[in-house]
């Protein structure tokens, strides 16, 4: 008798955590594919994945994507997205070259930076409103231009690539990493769950027209949020600066794309909303970074890395993108 | 009349997992009747007729039509051997010919040696449309040039041209105009008259009363009873039929008791002038304490006024005053103490995939927020006191708004405003889609928000209610207030009906 009840009640459990895998599918999806990729690699890389240099190679890399990620959070959130970061990365590491080799500043440079970063984010938000375009197409705009401006400035110096003159070796210090990568993160944290700013663009993307007749002046808060993903943009060209030291004609193109995939990999819905959640920047840039780490490592060619790349997105998309209603951003 | 039965179901159970939305239910139509269904949402009226409609499976049970099993697989196969279903929301195509859609599924009627003749088409969908009555839809026009209500005519006419033996329909006449009502009860009486059947779910009594030859209650998945034609006439039919529906008297106090129409003399909200879309001129003084209704039919303005009011529109000319303050957008409306209730709930009104919480404090995160700084304690403290005032039924305030039922929405759309305090509520059919039970409660609270002073403008398609609740009625025929009344318990829908038409 005591035996069916317990094995009822085992059942009973074993429902509920059932049900719980199943409502929060990409939760768990994007947790799995974290300690996966964590196990394979450790088995497969015979340990150099936790060797000390190797860790700190991981979080330089990490620390870009996550930083990054962390201000896309606001924008995607909304169901919107930005496609120009990369190229705008590879400009402002090129800029910031230029201005710290022309008068020794790095604070006039992140200063000049942060300015056009704030700028770009006002004109994806304010002309996308203004103009009733999707925010692909202003950001598709941005990403041609700065691709322009990057050919033009690269071809103006007359060389593949430039170098800057200042040592920024002092910001690959794993402690200066980590105590960055965790102030950004606390900050973010902040503004997303216990601001106005997180709470309305978590509400725009998952109802732009309900949360209207809240009172909410949306086109000012999609404004607001895209310039705080250019503040983090900033910071994280930086970080992007001190690891390769110096610029060329395809720094940072890569960027946009891999901060999508980092925040799918964290199981993000691109269409934005309710479900957003800090953790999915910081997992998926784990997850996203190890990736690329662990199959180098691992000795795979590196021309298979990309296949490999596209076989596990896609995996974590079907597994984690099950549910009905839109996945993709406006 | 030959009352021989065309569709049976035996011992019909649905689940949806643990829930039972339908424990073995027993159901018969007969040929010739017109055989209402009445209950509380989610009492199994819509899931009981989209299993006969082949929409979803039963989780057992049987049905037998025309004396042979019925398992329908799909809605298309269901309507092919003559069971048809009008659902509540619309389902037309877009950007599709009126007649494309009338005939989509059927086209190769039309079809020689694979190629279409769209001319022939069109020519048999007007004389379609012609033949029921319908003069303002053209069958070459693409559908989206048409509102709501006729689109839903075209779904009609789609089901009708399909001579189902058959016809379910889902609440459809809520969305249809005064005309296009009597028209379709003239439709689904030519029905009965060829010895057709046709299956009529409603919330609304009169409408269930006047047109349907039986009646079936049903209640938490059981069906309670069934009334037939004679007993729907007896006087004490309607109390009876809610009483059925709720299980527990719903007493006399459904609307408000008083028939004081007085009032505070602060204005909370004026219009002065206002000119929007094809309204010219409105002017209007809301006081404290006031309720006052505008009806008509739907599509006569009463809406945009409504949308007017809440700084929604942009004014042609003239402007809607409070405080002194023009209010000219939500936001200045909002910080002035206006809050409004849409009637499009799951689109405009609430965020469905937000929860309970989100939902309701989201109008109050600007005062809640200090230094940007949002609390959380403060967000919960306010929830559950909103929680608890509505009686929402929730496991938590955390659980998602689209998992409630269309009362429990309501209350929560009602909360957002009241955790917010507002002083004037602008409210379009706050209580469209919501069962008796919620509404009784619906109209206490109303009630208790005048004798608080607040002001309220409510908007509604149902006389009764605006009878029952408002201290003034404002009619408005083709964009221009036609008449007005006073609170009087002496007031009946026939004297107000001839304003609207």
């Amino acid at each position: 008798m005591e035996g069916i009840k317990k094995d009822k009640n085992m059942q009973n459990s074993f429902g509920k955590v059932m049900a719980y895998m199943k409502s929060h599918i990409s939760d768990v999806a994007a947790y799995a594919g974290l300690i996966l990729c964590v196990t394979v690699f450790s088995v497969t890389s015979g340990g150099r994945l936790w060797s000390s240099y190797n860790i700190s190679v991981l979080l330089e890399s990490v620390c870009v994507y996550m930083i990054v990620a962390l201000g896309a959070l606001f924008v995607y959130s909304m169901g919107y997205m930005d496609i120009s970061v990369g190229s705008q990365m590879g400009v402002y590491c090129l800029l910031i070259i230029l201005i710290v080799n022309a008068t020794g500043s790095l604070i006039l440079a992140f200063a000049v930076v942060l300015a056009l970063t704030l700028l770009c984010g006002a004109f994806n938000g304010f002309v996308a409103v203004w103009l009733k375009l999707p925010s692909i197409v202003t950001s598709l705009f941005l990403m041609f231009v700065f691709g322009g401006l990057q050919m033009l400035i690269i071809e103006s110096t007359g060389q593949n690539s430039i170098s800057v003159n200042l040592s920024l070796s002092i910001m690959l210090e794993p402690w200066f990493i980590l105590i960055s990568i965790v102030i950004v993160a606390a900050v973010v944290f902040y503004f997303f769950n216990f601001t106005k700013l997180g709470k309305y663009t978590k509400s725009i993307g998952a109802n732009e027209l309900a949360t209207a007749q809240c009172g909410v002046n949306t086109t000012k808060w999609k404004v607001i949020a895209y310039m705080v993903f250019g503040v983090c943009v900033a910071i994280g060209t930086m970080f992007l600066l001190a690891r390769t030291g110096s610029a060329g004609k395809s720094t940072g193109s890569s960027y946009a794309m891999d901060v999508m995939l980092s925040l799918i990999l964290g199981g993000m819905p691109l269409s934005g909303g309710m479900k957003s959640k800090v953790r999915s920047a910081i997992i998926g840039s784990f997850t996203y970074a190890l990736l690329s780490n662990g199959l180098i490592i691992s000795g795979v060619d590196i021309n298979m890395v990309y296949i490999i790349k596209a076989a596990v997105f896609f995996i974590v998309v079907a597994i984690s993108c099950r549910e009905k209603g839109v996945f993709l951003p406006r | 009349m030959d009352n021989q039965t065309i569709l049976v179901c035996k011992n019909i159970v649905k689940k949806f997992g643990p829930v039972n939305a339908l424990n073995g239910v027993d159901f018969e139509v007969r040929r010739g009747e017109i055989r209402g269904l009445i209950g509380e949402n989610g009492s199994g009226k819509s899931t009981l007729t989209s299993i006969m409609a082949g929409m979803q499976k039963a989780t057992s049970g049987s049905m037998e039509y025309k004396g042979k099993v019925w398992n329908p697989d799909t809605m298309a196969y269901a309507q092919e051997q003559g069971v048809c279903m009008i659902l509540q929301e619309a389902a037309t195509i877009k950007g599709c010919t009126v007649a494309e859609n009338i005939y989509a599924g059927r086209m190769s009627e039309f079809s020689r040696f694979g190629i279409i003749s769209v001319r022939k088409m069109i020519k048999n969908a007007q004389e379609l449309l012609d033949s029921f009555g319908i003069k303002n839809i053209k069958a070459s026009d693409v559908v989206d040039r048409y509102s709501f209500e006729d689109r839903k005519m075209i779904e009609i006419v789609r089901a009708m041209s399909s001579e189902p033996e058959i016809l379910i329909v889902d609440e459809t006449t809520t969305a249809l105009s005064f005309d296009a009502r009597e028209l379709f009860y003239g439709l689904i009486k030519k029905l009965t008259e060829k010895n057709k059947a046709v299956i009529f779910i409603s919330h609304d009594m009169n409408e269930i009363l006047e047109h349907c030859t039986d009646l079936t209650v049903l209640r938490d998945g059981d069906i309670i009873g069934h009334l037939n034609r004679e007993e729907m006439n007896l006087p004490g039919a309607p109390e009876k039929i809610r009483f059925m529906m709720v299980g527990r008297e719903i007493g006399d106090a459904y609307y408000r008791s008083d028939f004081d129409p007085s009032h505070e003399n602060e204005i909370a909200l004026e219009f002065e002038n206002v000119s929007v879309g094809k309204i010219k001129d409105f002017s209007l003084k809301l006081h404290k304490g006031e309720i006052i209704g505008l009806g008509g039919l739907s599509g006569c303005g009463m809406r945009l006024i409504g949308r007017a009011a809440f700084g929604q529109e942009k004014l042609n000319g003239g402007k809607v005053m409070r405080n002194g303050n023009v209010i000219d957008s939500p936001l200045t409306a909002i910080r002035n103490g206006i809050g409004y209730i849409s009637k499009d709930r799951d689109t405009e009104a609430l965020i469905l995939s937000a929860s309970i919480s989100e939902n309701i404090t989201l109008p109050s995160l600007d005062s809640l927020s200090e230094h940007t700084f949002i609390d959380p304690r403060k967000e919960k403290a306010l929830v559950k006191k909103e929680v608890e005032r509505y009686l929402i039924k929730c496991n938590s305030p955390r659980q998602t708004v689209s998992t409630l039922s269309g009362g429990n929405k309501q209350k929560v759309s009602f909360a957002k405003w009241t955790a917010k305090d507002s002083d004037v509520l602008i409210m379009d059919c706050p209580t469209r889609g919501v069962d008796i039970g919620v509404k009784q409660s619906m109209y206490a609270f109303i009630a208790q928000m005048k004798k608080d002073g607040k002001a309220i403008l409510l908007i509604s398609e149902e006389l009764s209610e605006l009878i029952g609740m408002a201290d003034k009625i404002l009619i408005l025929k083709d964009f221009a207030v036609s008449k007005e009344f006073l609170r009087s318990a002496d007031l009946s829908e026939t004297d107000i009906i001839g304003y609207m038409i």
